[in-house]
């Protein structure tokens, strides 16, 4: 800075409107504020996250109460076992159920004349 | 090296650095929000929240003060962006309101430097009144306003030549 600076800063701090420095809050009445301030706010932030959990865990706890239970049902085997049936889709060409086609068999006649060599 | 009334989250801020530029720094908040030592006070309890809190970290690349400066800059910024946008907004859904906001007075023929001053650019003025009130470099100036070293210069000359005719004017307009 110049001589000329230094005139206008000497000017400028005289005419500066706050050269009154009686009226500068002390220190510590505005530190004081000031962790007040940041303690109340620190307890906002907390009531906000408890309550934010509280929400959450409520929310949980409801779907966990509202969810269908998926009931086991085993199967019993003597049950399985006795509703169910099977018969060949062919027996109800039979005259009977269970008949047996060759109860009795035909009779082959037993050729014994020869043509050319062969049996007829 | 911590000292012995470090702050928790912020261990490189002593209390008694802090109070030592109590004073420069509440000067400093009360330009930024008109000279109204509400807001003023107001703004400096923030400054601290933040320092307190950590959320304004100072790790020593620059002096204390510029730092807590630079604080009080920037949250003066932001409720200035705040409050703008809330007169926006009023203005927009209030059609039958005045304008609320006031214009700055244009400064008066009385000779003083103060018109003069506070007619200046806002960055020119911050620039003026760290270096020439708040005891900064022009560098430190820089820092704390948010700009390059060379636009801060820039300001700085600009705000000078300005002063300088301006005043001359008043001067020979008094002749």
């Amino acid at each position: 800075m110049n001589e000329q600076d230094d005139n206008f800063n000497t000017e400028i701090r005289r005419a500066w409107p706050e050269n009154d420095n009686s009226r500068v809050p002390s220190f510590a009445v505005t530190w004081r504020a000031a962790e007040e301030r940041y303690a109340r706010s620190r307890r906002r932030y907390g009531m906000l996250a408890g309550a934010a959990a509280v929400v959450a865990i409520a929310i949980v706890g409801l779907q966990l109460q509202t969810s269908p239970t998926a009931d086991v049902n085993y199967i019993e085997v003597d049950e399985l076992m006795g509703s169910t049936s099977w018969t060949a889709p062919s027996d109800v060409l039979l005259p009977r159920h269970e008949f047996d086609i060759y109860q009795e068999l035909p009779s082959v006649i037993e050729s014994t004349e020869t043509a050319g060599g062969s049996l007829l | 090296m911590r000292d012995s009334d470090a702050l928790d989250n912020n261990p490189h801020v002593s209390l008694s650095a802090l109070e030592a530029i109590h004073g420069q720094v509440y000067g400093w908040a009360l330009s930024r929000c008109d000279f109204d030592h509400a807001v003023a006070e107001d703004l400096m309890q923030q400054a601290y929240v933040e320092v307190l809190s950590g959320s304004a970290r100072f790790d020593n690349k620059s002096s204390l003060k510029t730092f807590v400066f630079a604080v009080v800059h920037n949250l003066a910024k932001s409720r200035f962006r705040r409050i703008a946008s809330r007169l926006r907004l009023l203005r927009e859904h209030a059609t039958g309101l005045e304008e609320p906001i006031a214009l700055p007075a244009e400064p008066d023929d009385s000779g003083d430097i103060w018109p003069a001053v506070k007619a200046l650019p806002a960055r020119q003025r911050d620039i003026i009144e760290l270096v020439f009130c708040r005891d900064l470099t022009i560098e430190e100036a820089s820092r704390v306003m948010g700009v390059s070293v060379g636009t801060g210069r820039v300001h700085y000359d600009r705000a000078k030549k300005t002063l300088r005719s301006r005043l001359l004017n008043t001067l020979s307009d008094d002749k």
